[in-house]
């Protein structure tokens, strides 16, 4: 049985083409205005990854912001149910989950068979999303993808007196302008993502193990600066790209 | 529904819910009657309709911005008392012959400063009779005494400003009649309970608010022909729905519900103030009318504001849970609702060490603004609920 699972977020769309417990075909894109298109141009992307014809899958299942708007999807699923799914396919061991994605934050906690048990979202603001990073990157004048690694080389990160976006953008400005190293600075913006998002997971009680999913996931300063604030190792998904686990977790909940 | 009344009540009632104004409410004015707005479940509304007017629960709808609450209450607080302001300032609240302020809590307490200020600097007109109303936090002799002494001091301003008379007997008939609407709203709850009720929780929400929004005179008949065409009509296909209590705090918003029930739900009961909250218990009036009706607006109200209740409270929404055949609980509370903030955080652990799925949701009050994340929310935990 070949299925797919659609994930349109409000940052990125990924898609996935599974048959069974393999990874066919994947696809990550830049989510445009418009959900119906963005779904159509990464499912198309993945088929053609995978080497399949639309006509060859089973079923699809939509998840993500943008979900109820995919038109070609058989059912939908809430992200978080999704991302439990996936994470635990990606991190067989993984009892919570840790998801940052462009506009929310969740943590879970699973059960044995994957299934989302408890589960809390950012439900303020922006802080702690990847929005928050990539407000600060530009602020910077780095890629998103870059503020991982000035985490590496800090010799003392500074303090954002706050989580809100916009009052943490002007703390960086004035450290910019006092001269503070940009290594410095943005393991500062790694350190209170970290912060963050510690407090929403400690709040779904962890179990160990934690795995970490959407794009944030990829920036190594905040996943270091987050172990040391829930003291536990997190595990990072090798078997795919961590963006990925909402779509997995569609596509294989597109199984039944 | 077999009657064909019933559709043009339902739409009646749902104008009621939706907007500030109503039909019923325009004929009561256009008659020369009085209305008198208030803010708190905790007002006895009997000696407002003893006084041969009509009580109006105050609620911030339909409004365009939010400019006049945030300038007198600033941003760090609840965002119902701060909509109420801003209807005021927008003129929506002009027909009002009079309005009762009540510290429910700090929030709403500061509505009377608040509504004073901006009468003078922003145009809020406010209505010539404003009363501020005291409630006590804890149900005691002395404090049933007080709340007593302060109910009959209400009703003597009342009747010293419009020059009317409130009798002890103009009372009990208001008690009979607000009776009357409590038994009628906990037919509709029965009807709620159904495996497969003949309406749905946002139309029973539209029912219960509009109950705040019209003389009772004109709603209590209306409801009752509804309920007798209600009762003898089928399901509309709830059966095998996932049932939702919805506890917390002020809830006087359909959108919440429909988003609840657009994602396969049915939300079959509630403990919400404008929900359920309004129809607890009866009041007895058999003795000295202000005492009785004392010990009920402080006993039977199940608000956190009252010192004491958590545990009536946790119970309440149980039994509703049990009673209405639920499989998981939405706690809801506006943003920096200390009171609901807190009490909903302890349920929430209560209930989940017990096995019942729970659920807490923060929002702004008014309509659904940021729909798409509590969309998001309620249909996972939807879906982490396993059917019983």
């Amino acid at each position: 049985m070949i299925t797919a699972g659609c994930d349109i977020g409000s940052l990125t769309s990924k898609a996935v083409v599974m048959k069974g417990n393999r990874l066919l075909g994947i696809s990550i894109v830049r989510s445009r205005t418009r959900p119906a298109e963005t779904a159509e141009k990464v499912l198309a992307e993945a088929l053609a990854a995978a080497g399949i014809e639309r006509s060859e899958l089973s079923r699809c299942v939509g998840t993500g912001y943008g979900r109820e708007n995919i038109p070609f999807v058989d059912e939908v699923h809430s992200e978080i149910v999704c991302h439990g799914k996936g994470a635990r396919w990606l991190v067989p061991t993984a009892n919570t989950v840790i998801d940052i994605g462009g506009q929310d934050c969740k943590a879970m906690r699973l059960d044995k068979d994957g299934n989302v048990v408890k589960f809390l979202a950012n439900d303020k603001c922006a802080a702690g999303t990847g929005r928050f990073l990539e407000v600060m990157a530009k602020v910077l004048g780095v890629d998103v993808s870059e503020l991982g690694r000035f985490s590496e080389h800090a010799k003392k990160p500074v303090v954002l007196a706050s989580t809100c976006t916009v009052w943490a953008q002007a703390d960086v400005i004035q450290y910019i302008n006092s001269g503070e190293t940009l290594d410095d600075i943005g393991a500062g913006i790694n350190n209170a993502m970290a912060g963050r998002v510690a407090t929403l997971a400690n709040a779904v009680r962890i179990e160990r193990e934690i795995c970490m999913t959407g794009g944030v996931a990829k920036n190594t300063g905040v996943v270091r600066a987050l172990e040391k604030l829930v003291g536990t190792r997190i595990v990072i998904p090798r078997k795919a790209d961590p963006q990925l686990a909402g779509a997995i977790g569609a596509a294989l909940l597109a199984q039944g | 529904m077999n009657d064909p009344r019933s559709a043009s009540t339902l739409a009646l009632f749902k104008d009621a819910a939706l907007h500030v104004r109503n039909s019923a409410l325009d004929d009561w004015k256009a008659a020369g009657k009085k209305v008198i707005g208030h803010v708190c479940s905790h007002v006895p509304e009997e000696i407002v309709t003893a006084a041969g007017m009509m009580p109006f629960r105050l609620r911030g709808i339909e409004i365009s911005s939010t400019a006049v609450g945030d300038t007198y209450f600033g941003p760090f607080v609840c965002s119902c008392p701060k909509a109420i302001l801003q209807s005021a300032g927008e003129g929506k609240l002009d027909f009002l012959d009079g309005a009762v302020m009540v510290q429910a809590c700090d929030s709403m307490r500061r509505l009377d400063e608040c509504w004073r200020k901006a009468s003078v600097e922003d145009g809020a007109r406010m209505p010539h009779f404003f009363h501020y109303f005291g409630v006590p936090h804890k149900v005691t002799d002395y404090s049933v005494q007080w709340f007593a002494e302060e109910i009959e001091r209400f009703a003597k301003a009342l009747s010293a400003h419009f020059s009317v008379e409130i009798t002890d007997d103009a009372i009990r008939r208001a008690v009979a009649l607000h009776n009357e609407t409590r038994a009628l709203l906990v037919r509709l709850e029965a009807l709620r309970f159904r495996d497969d009720p003949p309406l749905s929780g946002s139309q029973s929400m539209s029912i219960i608010l509009a109950g705040t929004a019209m003389p009772k005179e004109v709603y209590n008949p209306l409801l009752s022909a509804l309920l007798d065409d209600l009762e003898a009509s089928p399901g509309i296909g709830h059966n095998g729905k996932k049932r939702i209590v919805l506890a917390g705090s002020v809830l006087d918003d359909l959108a919440l519900i429909e988003a609840i029930e657009h994602e396969g739900a049915l939300v079959s009961a509630d403990t919400v103030c404008f929900g359920a909250r309004a129809y607890q218990g009866e009041v007895d009036s058999s003795e000295n009318p202000y005492k009785t009706l004392a010990r009920h607006y402080l006993n039977e109200q199940f608000c956190p504001r009252m010192f004491g209740y958590t545990q009536a409270r946790f119970d309440l929404i149980l039994k509703k849970f049990e009673d209405s055949g639920a499989d998981g609980i939405v706690f809801q509370n506006i943003r920096f609702c200390d009171l609901h903030g807190s009490e909903n955080g302890l349920f929430e652990k209560r209930l989940e060490k017990g096995g019942i799925p729970a659920m807490r949701v923060e929002r702004e009050y008014g309509a659904l603004a940021d729909e798409g994340r509590v969309r998001m929310r309620i249909g996972a935990f939807l879906e982490t609920i396993r059917k019983s």
